[in-house]
């Protein structure tokens, strides 16, 4: 017999159609909306494709629960702001995606983003276990890539919670050996979405 | 006239030889240097040992993914689309899910791929030592272990073109 308490795919489908059903629901009610919210948040030229997308700390937390993080480590996890990137490199070259060519301003003041040292010493903290260090830091932007012609990369890069608006300038050397001309995309008013945005 | 045409033959065959080594990839797929594959010994979602050294002889498409991640999602049903149609071939298939638990897999499978039983990597660990350039990737480890191509981002496998490269190893 059957142990009632694993879950057969059966059970699992029958979740998964009620959840879609709610789902597809929602995008027809949604999209109109989220298309919007899409085409806001998107820079394209012949150079680049951009788009940025911002999570509340309600919605970061809801991602980890799922994923069984532990309560301290979700705590931490919530108290930055996180400015996700989609971005695709649309030239023949290389296009270099480098972290530290990334300007966080506000009012003319520098905002310095939390590398991965910075995560790490959170973890050593809260004792983090390596599967859950691993998932996290995939989710951020690679902090260095030599992007190929065509090729895409998304993550975030988090930085301490604002209240403010604030300005990101992402700047790219090109070429092999980083000599072509230097390619830059400014994204003038940018924000940390908060719970109370939705 | 001989030392000429010894020389034509000799520029010919050289650039033929380039033209091989380098030969046009589909879209998305890079050559990579050639360096011996990173250990890869695992074990399945239903506890079977896998170890990538036993797999000499045989092409590998070793792909790194994860439930979270968007691309991955949208790639992983057309892998499980390929996946019979190679099974007694000389192309094996590596397919590794970075650092998730059990329930969260065989949910999304359950729904997405049911056919794949995928290798555990559940520290991660595994995963950054193959250093891929983000999720997902998929590497293709040639019959002497030795890295040949890797797959930037997600690709539709199940594309005539992306079959067309596969076929070349099965």
């Amino acid at each position: 017999m059957q142990d009632p308490t694993i879950p057969t795919h059966n059970q699992h489908n029958s979740d998964f159609w009620t959840g879609f059903s709610v789902l597809l629901i929602g995008i027809f009610l949604c999209s109109p909306l989220q298309a919007a919210e899409k085409k806001k948040n998107t820079y394209e030229d012949e150079d680049i494709y951009l788009r940025s997308v911002y999570r509340s700390p309600e919605q970061l937390a809801a991602f980890y629960e799922g994923r069984e993080f532990p309560k301290a480590a979700i705590k931490r996890i919530i108290q930055s702001c996180y400015v996700t990137i989609i971005l695709k490199n649309k030239t023949d070259d290389i296009l270099w995606l480098e972290l530290d060519n990334w300007i966080f301003e506000q009012k003319s003041k520098i905002i310095q983003r939390y590398n991965r040292t910075y995560w790490n010493q959170q973890w050593d903290e809260v004792k983090l276990q390596q599967s859950h260090r691993s998932t996290f830091g995939w989710t951020l932007m690679p902090e260095i890539r030599d992007l190929r012609p065509g090729e895409g990369v998304g993550g975030s890069v988090p930085i301490p919670m604002q209240t403010e608006n604030f300005s990101l300038t992402l700047n790219f050397a090109t070429g092999k050996d980083k000599k072509g001309k230097l390619k830059s995309v400014k994204l003038p008013k940018i924000h940390c979405k908060q719970d109370i945005d939705e | 006239m001989i030392k000429n045409f010894t020389f034509i033959l000799l520029i010919l065959l050289t650039t033929n030889q380039a033209l091989w080594a380098k030969e046009s990839l589909p879209t998305g797929l890079i050559h990579l240097d050639g360096r011996q594959a990173p250990p890869l010994v695992l074990n399945d979602m239903d506890g079977n040992p896998f170890d990538l050294s036993k797999l000499k002889g045989h092409w590998v498409f070793v792909h790194f993914w994860a439930t979270w991640c968007g691309p991955c999602r949208k790639e992983i049903p057309t892998i499980q689309a390929i996946l019979s149609e190679y099974e007694d071939s000389n192309l094996k298939f590596a397919i590794i899910n970075t650092a998730e638990s059990e329930d969260l897999i065989f949910e999304f499978l359950g729904i997405v791929a049911p056919d794949i039983v995928p290798l555990m990597d559940n520290d991660g660990l595994v995963t950054e030592r193959w250093q891929p350039r983000g999720l997902p990737a998929t590497f293709f480890v040639d019959p002497k272990g030795k890295l040949r191509y890797l797959a930037l981002g997600g690709r539709p496998w199940d594309k005539d073109i992306y079959k067309d490269f596969l076929n070349k190893m099965r």
